[in-house]
């Protein structure tokens, strides 16, 4: 029970501190990707990418 | 006053206030006249007590100096004698020292101011109103004989006579003796004290307590040793099981016992140390009692310290406890509250009153809590307990199938046990004891058994709970991790001012003929620009999948989460958006979802309604620079449901959803052992007769121990 509650202490402030302090999110429907070298050579090629490998992994 | 014996002519002396003289030579008691001393007739041999106190030892009290002047001997009903010394002080007064199982009592007499109820009226336990002699407990209304004396005494004794008296005990140590020797009963006031206190001179050479009188069974010759041969009134010899009368330090055989196998852990004769006072096991029993058809028995080990006290060390399955005697006064039973009489007598009548009354002073009996030394104890169970088996010294006239009715409270890691006994005649007592709670271990250790003690099983009535220190050690965290989260939630709620970084309302019908008009012209130019001056999109969507771009967007601050809302007047219907934030410099894209739903409607009379209208999404912090925002709305069918759709992003807002999260992460573990705390004494209480009521009169469901 001790180890428990000290995971769940540190648990509780990690998650209030990383929030709070460094703005990290960690619920909800987000992701975060990279575009890949070759679109980022391509001025716009980005908006093509988002289309084919939108949020549910393009259309 | 000088005389001389009317037996045998010795010299005597009789001071102011000595009624009886007794001859030193040939112990005849001579009572005080006008004229020569009045044969009484002849005392009985004294029995060798091994008192430390003796005729002519002086002292002092409260600044006065005393002598011990004279001593009877009376005989308890149970067996055995107490001695009653006479001090002589120097002003004239007589204090009565009374001496029994090597603790003193000093009283002296005083007026009574109200009339003491008559002796048969007395109940052991009951408390007792003195009125300007304050409230006492009856711990003990009984009689004594008359069995012999010495030096000079303060009041005239028959030979053989028997003397009927209460023994009330009070708040700390506080003791008193009705003596119902007379038509009106003397009141004899005082306290229990030490020979230290009384600053003792010329006592007698004080022997060892502790000396082993070695001594053989009359009835089957095996060694018998005596280690308490000063105290022990009773011997059950373990080879033969006869039992023996052992009255200073002889043994007479009674008769020879049938007892059941028992099992005992600690052997008799063994020293130990328990709570760093050094013990031997001079005696073992086993009791028991009987509840709901079940018997449950138990173990209890007689053990004297060095000065003669004693202590019992008792068992049940498993469970060990120390129990020691404490006075009867210091127990508070609640006795008799008027004022709450009055209350009742007006409220309920005379009748009610009174039957209340009565139940208040007969104390503990009924009392579903007890306070002892400032903590409250809670009624467990009431009991008969039965003797089953006896081996070894005993301090009283022990009898196999001996009863007497316990009552048990419980205070954790500590119990009181009220044990009432009946005397033979009329006479009844009642001790109080207090148990401490062992851990089997710590009695391995003291009287370092070699032989594993079994594992406790079940849950002992004051088992501390195992819970309790973790579940103090872990309120104490909570309460300072709740504290660190205070302070937190101030930090973050001066510094997350969150910040609107975009707002746009889109209208879909404008937006979507802006967005099909520009499609028809990229594609017969289609290295074109778009309305937001973002560079042409080299395969933009096909046509009827809106997409639209706005940006840049300047993310300023860093370590700030990015709020999303998305909100639209939609009406039995959904809207959709997939969108995504992305840095052209660095590359990183954040994508996200939200979906502005609301439905409703009305189901057999009743209606209804779900979804939302508006929709939040929380996106971590991003590097500070341009973004760019992409927005894809969806939805079912050719027609879009709304008109009008808004996207605002916000950054640096503040978030309770990750403050309760550690809310509950810091309470949830003191609360799960909160839980397991109750649980126990939940377990603890199911076995008690009063569980959940506290205080219900439930001596119907003990009955007899067993057959006699």
């Amino acid at each position: 029970m001790r180890g428990f509650h000290i995971l769940m202490l540190l648990g509780g402030f990690a998650l209030v501190g990383a929030n709070g302090f460094l703005g990290r999110e960690f619920f909800g429907s987000r992701k975060r990707t990279v575009l890949p070298p070759s679109v980022r050579q391509t001025p716009g090629a980005w908006r093509t990418f988002l289309h084919n490998n939108g949020f549910h992994g393009g259309k | 006053m000088a005389s001389s014996c009317p037996s045998c002519g010795a010299p005597l002396t009789f001071r102011p206030g000595t009624m009886v003289a007794v001859c030193g030579a040939c112990k005849t008691l001579s009572a005080r006249t006008d004229r020569d001393p009045e044969r009484i007739g002849v005392a009985a041999d004294l029995v060798d007590t091994g008192s430390p106190v003796s005729l002519q030892a002086t002292g002092v009290h409260a600044g006065r100096g005393f002598t011990v002047a004279g001593r009877v001997q009376m005989v308890h009903p149970l067996g055995g004698v107490w001695n009653e010394w006479y001090l002589a002080f120097e002003d004239g007064r007589w204090g009565w020292l009374a001496e029994a199982q090597g603790r003193f009592y000093l009283t002296f007499q005083h007026e009574l101011a109200n009339h003491a109820p008559p002796f048969e009226a007395l109940r052991a336990g009951a408390v007792l109103n003195l009125g300007d002699q304050g409230q006492w407990v009856v711990a003990e209304a009984s009689e004594g004989t008359f069995h012999g004396a010495e030096g000079e005494l303060p009041w005239r004794p028959a030979l053989g006579a028997t003397y009927r008296f209460a023994d009330l005990s009070g708040a700390h140590g506080a003791f008193a003796t009705l003596d119902y020797g007379d038509a009106a009963p003397a009141f004899y006031l005082g306290r229990e004290i030490t020979l230290e206190e009384l600053r003792l001179k010329n006592v007698r050479e004080a022997s060892p307590r502790v000396k082993v009188l070695g001594l053989n069974c009359p009835n089957c010759g095996a060694p018998l040793p005596l280690r308490a041969p000063d105290a022990t009134l009773r011997v059950v010899c373990t080879s033969c099981g006869g039992m023996l009368d052992a009255e200073g330090g002889k043994l007479r055989y009674l008769k020879s016992l049938k007892q059941p196998s028992v099992r005992f852990f600690i052997e008799l004769g063994a020293e130990g140390v328990l709570r760093t006072v050094p013990l031997t096991c001079i005696g073992r029993m086993q009791r028991s009692c009987k509840v709901e058809g079940v018997v449950y028995p138990w173990r209890e080990y007689l053990l004297m310290d060095r000065k003669g006290g004693f202590k019992w060390l008792v068992e049940s399955d498993g469970h060990w406890n120390l129990a020691e005697g404490v006075a009867a006064g210091d127990v508070d039973s609640g006795g008799v509250n008027q004022a709450a009489l009055r209350m009742i007598e007006r409220s309920a009548g005379p009748e009610a009153a009174s039957r209340m009354r009565e139940a208040m002073e007969a104390g503990g009996a009924h009392s579903p809590f007890v306070r002892f030394k400032g903590a409250s104890y809670r009624r467990f169970q009431d009991v008969e307990a039965r003797v089953d088996a006896v081996f070894g010294e005993f301090t009283w006239k022990v009898q196999q199938g001996e009863k007497s009715q316990v009552t048990e409270f419980v205070q954790a890691p500590h119990s009181l046990a009220r044990e009432t006994q009946f005397h033979p005649g009329s006479g009844q007592e009642v001790n109080w004891s207090l148990s401490t709670y062992l851990d089997p271990a710590e009695v391995a250790t003291g009287f370092n058994l070699k032989e594993a003690l079994p594992a406790p099983t079940g849950i002992c009535p004051n088992m501390p709970n195992p819970h309790k220190r973790a579940l103090a050690q872990m309120g104490t965290w909570t309460a300072l991790a709740l504290g660190v989260l205070l302070a937190v939630v101030m930090v973050l709620g001066f510094t997350h001012r969150e910040k609107l970084v975009f707002s746009r309302t889109y209208n879909l019908v404008e937006e979507l003929a802006a967005l099909k008009a520009q499609r028809r012209a990229a594609l017969v130019a289609p290295t074109a620009g778009t309305a937001s001056g973002a560079p042409a999109d080299p395969a933009p969507a096909t046509e009827g999948e809106p997409v639209f771009f706005a940006g840049p967007i300047e993310i300023v601050e860093s370590g700030k989460n990015i709020e999303v809302r998305v909100s639209s007047p939609v009406d039995n219907g959904w809207l959709g958006i997939e969108g995504a934030l992305v840095s052209e410099r660095t590359g990183e894209v954040e994508m996200f979802e939200a979906q502005s739903s609301y439905f409703h409607g009305v189901d057999d009379g009743e209606s209804w309604s779900e979804g939302s209208r508006k929709d939040t999404v929380y996106l971590s912090s991003l590097p500070p620079g341009a973004y760019m925002l992409r927005i894809a709305p969806a939805w079912e069918g050719p027609v879009p449901p709304v008109k009008e759709f808004t996207v605002e992003l916000r950054s640096g807002v503040m978030r309770w959803l990750y403050v309760w999260l550690a809310f509950f992460a810091i309470t949830i573990p003191p609360l799960l052992k909160l839980f397991q705390s109750m649980g126990f004494e939940g377990r603890r209480w199911a076995e008690s007769m009063y569980s959940g009521q506290g205080g219900s009169d439930s001596d119907s469901d003990s009955d007899s121990g067993g057959d006699d």
